[in-house]
């Protein structure tokens, strides 16, 4: 026999050998039970890329929100400075007339009696 | 819908692609003999060919999206198939002696052909390795030609010609000794 003929009655054999065979009747109804127990199509969960790009921005929205809190603190504790600052000269304000009006009061009955005085 | 009323591959693909799951189980239905036939030739184990189909068209769905026609869709099946298998091939090497004889005894023998010869044919076709398994299936088993095995495998064409080449030179010598040791 020619080695043509050969090879083809070969692959005659073959493919008659190699013919599909059927999967039985549990396959259909295997998928079909892994399906449903899939989340629907769209609303998967997310993958590990998505979950690190929410971590990634979850992490700079709260180095940004500590940042944001710190300026206001600082903001807040200038203001209470200021304020601290603008009672102190105000008190200090309220002093210095009491004692001028002490100054004068004091001043002005000492010069009283040496004129009562004079008269005598 | 083709004109003597049934759904095409495509029809379904497109049902299916709208969410209807009776059109992708009509579809697994459909490719379910080229998947499984695939799966249990190149792992040799029903039960293993079963789970790998169901893993396949579990993927399927995944992916609906991203096949465009009926084509597309076979080609698909069977890339993804065959890449399943020898990927499981590496990695549980167990698969390769297995005897599935019996998984084949649904197997489609007409009654001009030698069953006895057609199961020689299967076991020498179980010994070759996966890369040359693959290619002898999707020659023989599905009909493709040495350059749509060549894409489906991802593979050089003339390294799919040289496994054809070498497979069915190593298969025509084993079935000769098994002749002379029959007559």
């Amino acid at each position: 026999m020619s080695e043509d003929v050969e090879k083809e009655q070969l692959e005659r054999r073959l493919r008659s050998a190699l013919a599909a065979v059927g999967p039985g009747e549990r396959l259909v109804p295997g998928v079909m039970a892994r399906i449903a127990a899939e989340p629907a199509l769209g609303k998967r969960p997310p993958r590990a890329g998505a979950v690190a790009g929410w971590l990634a921005f979850g992490l700079a929205a709260s180095v940004i929100l500590a940042v944001l809190m710190a300026h206001e603190w600082q903001v807040r504790r200038l203001e209470q400075g200021r304020e601290a600052r603008r009672q102190l000269i105000e008190a200090l304000r309220v002093t210095d007339e009491k004692l001028n009006l002490a100054y004068r009061v004091v001043n002005g009955g000492e010069r009283a009696a040496p004129a009562g005085n004079s008269g005598v | 819908m083709s004109g003597d009323g049934e759904w095409t591959s495509g029809d379904l693909l497109t049902q299916a692609l709208s969410g209807d799951r009776a059109a992708f189980a009509a579809l697994v239905r459909a490719h379910q003999r080229t998947v499984f036939s695939l799966a249990l030739r190149m792992l040799a184990d029903r039960h293993a060919a079963e789970d790998l189909a169901q893993e396949v068209f579990l993927q399927l769905y995944r992916n609906l999206s991203a096949l465009s026609s009926a084509a597309h869709l076979a080609f698909w099946l069977r890339k993804v198939t065959m890449h399943r298998a020898i990927d499981r091939l590496r990695r549980t090497p167990r698969y390769r002696s297995a005897a599935p004889e019996e998984a084949e005894a649904a197997a489609s023998e007409s009654p001009e052909s030698d069953p006895m010869l057609e199961r020689r044919l299967r076991a020498l076709v179980r010994e070759l390795p996966p890369a040359a398994r693959a290619v002898v299936l999707l020659r023989y088993q599905e009909d493709l030609d040495p350059a749509e095995i060549a894409r489906t495998l991802r593979m050089p064409l003339n390294t799919v010609k040289s496994h054809l080449k070498r497979s069915l030179a190593q298969l025509r010598e084993r079935m000769s000794e098994t002749a002379e040791a029959l007559t």
